[in-house]
């Protein structure tokens, strides 16, 4: 089974896929000072402030860091939190490390539907919307309303994830050059 | 310099000897060059630029210290006027080391 993280790096680049579950290379993440500051921050929200409920947005209860995995869907992963409405309905809230912008990060979102559907399969309850809170500088909550394709795309990139671990073959890089810049494996990658 | 870096100076006034060190150690670990003793000169990427910042912001007291991250343009650069003890210009904007690869 593999993790909404891989899903992301696998959307940054197919690449990253290749490297880390074909020829088990690590990219070594935990050195970059971000991933770090993020890490804190996980561990710090898990601590603090356990009872709080955000009230605003209709939250009655909340579970904190639940690992959830599903062999149908072959995704496996812990939700920051995972939240209930009054109305009976369920959505994943994921904290993130990164300033907030207009735009929707396309990985945010993936990562976001990904948890919705194991919520909806190990709880067997209707997941909505999702909610991601950007914790750099202040933190700003934003909601995601999930459409029927965004459940289709998750699940075509999963089987496109699968199908590069399966057969072994190289994919193509990124169509992004300013991608290749900061990443871990551009000394490797031909 | 590739097409996504941007050359930047990083000036600080720092109270504390531990802090400055440490914010020195900062800048020459993204590949910074020190042209003064509290002024580095470099080109980094937007990712390297943030991180940098946010390692910088942990290890100043910004009740007392102050330290100003610079973006430059290339052109600029280039108008940049050298008196006295002056850094290698070339070194700095990566020409040098652009020969060597």
């Amino acid at each position: 089974m593999i993790t909404p993280s891989e899903v992301i790096e696998h959307l940054f680049c197919p690449r990253f896929t290749y490297f880390m579950n074909c020829l088990n290379i690590p990219q070594h993440e935990e050195l970059r000072y971000k991933v770090q500051k993020g890490r804190e921050l996980h561990s710090r929200r898990e601590k603090e402030n356990k009872e709080y409920l955000r009230k605003k947005i209709g939250c009655v209860d909340k579970e904190l860091s639940v690992y959830v995995a599903s062999p149908v869907l072959r995704v496996r992963g812990i939700i920051d939190e995972v939240l209930t409405f009054t109305d009976g309905s369920m959505a994943p809230l994921d904290y993130k490390y990164t300033e907030y912008r207009d735009y929707l990060f396309v990985t945010h979102k993936v990562q976001s539907v990904l948890y919705a559907m194991l919520i909806k399969e190990v709880y067997h309850m209707p997941v909505l919307r999702g909610y991601i809170c950007y914790a750099r500088d202040g933190t700003d909550l934003k909601e995601i309303i999930y459409k029927p394709e965004d459940f289709k795309y998750a699940v075509s990139v999963v089987n496109e994830i699968f199908n590069v671990i399966l057969m072994g073959y190289y994919p193509k890089k990124s169509s992004w050059p300013n991608r290749c810049t900061d990443c871990c494996y551009k000394n490797i990658c031909v | 310099m590739a097409a996504n870096e941007t050359l930047l100076w990083v000036i600080y006034d720092i109270v504390e000897d531990k802090a400055r060190n440490r914010v020195a150690k900062a800048c020459k670990g993204k590949g910074l060059y020190r042209v003064q003793k509290s002024a580095f000169l470099g080109t980094l990427n937007r990712n390297q630029v943030d991180e940098l910042k946010i390692m910088c912001e942990d290890l100043i007291n910004c009740k007392v210290d102050s330290l100003y991250i610079f973006p430059l343009c290339e052109d600029d650069f280039k108008k940049v006027k050298l008196l006295g003890q002056a850094f290698d210009k070339k070194l700095v904007s990566a020409e040098l080391l652009a020969k060597f690869f």
